[in-house]
């Protein structure tokens, strides 16, 4: 066989797959507004294109697809045992979004679910209106980016700023949006407002060049956080996922140095710290796919989780806190 | 390999002529054509037929992360937009009657439309057919191949190309006349074979230099008396150093001519060396 000379790979977004019900949805429209030249496939389910059997998640991160679908059943579920609860009684999270533009090694959506492709559920108003029923009973601690970065999105669906005008009306609420995205346009044009928490992931630039692909420089994050700060919105820095690689307590080390340059600790409401931890049936499923520095490592396994040895572990914490602690006040740093 | 399944011989000779394949003499109820890493089967006429020359196929002949599947041949076309000789690829193929959809993956470039296509068991003819079309096109293989292939192979290596032969009005196939539609074509589908292979060859390639590996592990696990687990760990040990410092530790060798003199004494040597490679 010959090979071709033609380029390989077809566009993100080539094909948009639209459950039928929702063909007429509002959100539908503004989507596919923005991709005029992309096939449209209608579908009667979702999990007919996202969860079909032997798909290769690795391919399909190089040329993804877009799904829209409307969710059913079940809008918020309990914050997991894994993430920050951040001192709130009532911590949620809900997932608008199925899987992100951004593609880190580490990721655990590469083990969570059988496809790359990003799912929208469009209902945004059934989501809301299950937040309300909530709100009734109790206040409510939301994280509405743990599976997927809705912030990066916003160009293509919405939801970030919805959200945001959403939660600026409901008193009891706050809501945590966690972001790699370096893209402060999408903040301009909205008001910052008190229930609102944006939670930045921050990596060293050499983490981010070997595990966190297609994701913004940490130097273009930084200044992202600086406008926002200046523009009052409540900011969170996430130190989270700490990953162990060659010379990563000098790597570290630079890293908060360079941050607390640029970032007034005073300005930045907490931070959150965490090594490398992975729930173990998803690392099982990432390594039949990734083979990387992530995925081979030698991990310890407690209670169906996957985290560094317990002496590395304790080495990478006492380490980097220490070194955090001479710029944050302790009371403002949280720890998994 | 690549599998071309096809319902009759009049849409395989094309595929034969140009790929230059020979008849392979294989004892079974299907005629097989085989060349260079490619492997054609005549499936007859129908859902079941083709799934059960597909599953024949990749059952026989192996299926390998890398292996491709297509089925090539003609279809109706439901509208007029079409036109006889259209090469289409389907990126959602309907069987008519169980209702199962089947969705492709398409990652890659390519140079034909895109259509859905329907699996009929019979002939579908506009005047004496009156129930609801979904597709774009009708054919009477498609789905029961792509069920079949997508029990073996990952969803964007499973692919049907159906060149458009008549409206739903037709009286009388043509074999001649369908050898030329696909001859035709053939610029196309070749082109696309080769992007998948592409895809397949640059994308899925493992990185390690294995066999240098294996010899390794084979060496450690003889010197150190290691049990089968704990050299499935050592395994993982290795690859993960070798990832994160692109070569393995010159202290390494130390390891190669330990003469240990009992298993807990090789467990002792492995525990330094997880340590090693733990850095």
């Amino acid at each position: 066989m010959k090979n071709s000379k033609n380029s390989l790979l077809a566009k993100h977004f080539s094909h948009i797959y639209i459950e039928k019900e929702i063909i007429s949805h509002p959100i539908t429209k503004i989507i596919l507004d923005k991709f005029p030249n992309s096939v449209l496939v209608e579908i009667d389910n979702y999990k007919e294109v996202f969860s079909r059997p032997r798909q290769n998640y690795k391919l399909q991160e190089i040329s993804k697809k877009l799904i829209l679908a409307k969710k059913k059943g079940e809008f918020l579920y309990p914050g997991p045992p894994l993430c920050h609860d951040f001192g709130y009684n009532h911590f949620y999270y809900t997932s608008l979004i199925f899987n992100c533009i951004f593609s880190c090694d580490y990721c655990f959506l590469k083990g969570m679910y059988p496809s790359a492709n990003i799912v929208i559920f469009v209902n945004i108003e059934d989501y809301f209106e299950e937040i309300d029923s909530v709100l009734k009973r109790h206040p409510l601690y939301l994280s509405v980016s743990y599976d997927t970065d809705i912030m990066a999105l916003e160009k293509i669906v919405p939801f970030f700023s919805m959200f945001i005008e959403y939660a600026t009306s409901r008193k009891d609420l706050t809501i945590e949006i966690r972001t790699k995205t370096a893209d402060y346009e999408v903040l301009q044009s909205l008001k910052p407002s008190e229930n609102v928490i944006l939670a930045w992931t921050l990596s060293p630039q050499e983490i981010i060049e070997k595990f966190e692909h297609k994701t913004p420089s940490l130097s273009a994050r930084l200044d992202a956080i600086k406008k926002a700060i200046e523009n009052e919105w409540k900011v969170r820095l996430c130190f989270d996922p700490l990953l162990f690689t060659k010379n990563w307590d000098e790597i570290y080390l630079k890293f908060l140095n360079q941050v607390f340059e640029e970032v007034e600790p005073s300005k930045i409401v907490d931070i959150s710290v965490g090594v490398f931890r992975i729930p173990k049936d998803y690392l099982k499923r990432m390594k039949r796919v990734f083979i990387n520095e992530i995925t081979l490592f030698p991990y310890e396994e407690d209670q169906n989780v996957c985290t560094y040895p317990y002496d590395l572990k304790k080495e990478m914490m006492d380490v980097f806190l220490s070194n955090l602690r001479k710029f944050v006040h302790q009371s403002k740093i949280f720890v998994i | 390999m690549i599998y071309l399944i096809t319902a009759f011989y009049s849409e395989a000779k094309a595929l034969i002529d140009h790929f230059g394949l020979k008849k392979l003499y294989e004892p079974s109820k299907f005629q097989i054509f085989s060349g260079d890493e490619i492997l054609l089967i005549v499936s007859g006429e129908g859902i079941l037929q083709a799934a059960i020359a597909t599953t024949f196929a990749l059952t026989k002949f192996g299926a390998s992360d890398r292996c491709i599947a297509l089925n090539i041949g003609i279809c109706g076309a439901k509208e007029k937009k079409l036109s006889k000789g259209d090469v289409l690829l389907c990126n959602k193929i309907i069987n008519h009657h169980s209702k199962k959809t089947f969705y492709p993956d398409i990652l890659i470039t390519h140079q034909m439309k895109e259509a859905s296509l329907e699996s009929f068991l019979h002939p579908v003819k506009k005047d004496t057919f009156f129930g609801e079309i979904e597709g774009d096109i009708v054919d009477m293989e498609g789905a029961g191949f792509f069920e079949a292939a997508s029990s073996f192979l990952a969803p964007h290596n499973v692919q049907c190309i159906k060149i458009v032969y008549d409206f739903l009005a037709y009286e009388k196939i043509e074999p001649q006349e369908v050898t030329i539609l696909v001859k035709q074509c053939m610029p196309f589908i070749e082109n696309f074979i080769n992007t998948l292979v592409d895809l397949n060859l640059k994308f899925c390639t493992n990185i390690f230099e294995e066999e240098k590996l294996r010899q390794i592990i084979e060496k450690l696990k003889s010197s150190l008396r290691l049990t089968a687990s704990i050299t499935f760990q050592l395994e993982k040990l290795l690859k993960s150093y070798i990832i994160r410092h692109e070569n393995l530790p010159e202290e390494i060798s130390e390891f190669f001519n330990v003469n240990v003199n009992s298993k807990k004494e090789g467990k002792q040597y492995f525990e330094k060396l997880k340590k090693l490679l733990i850095s």
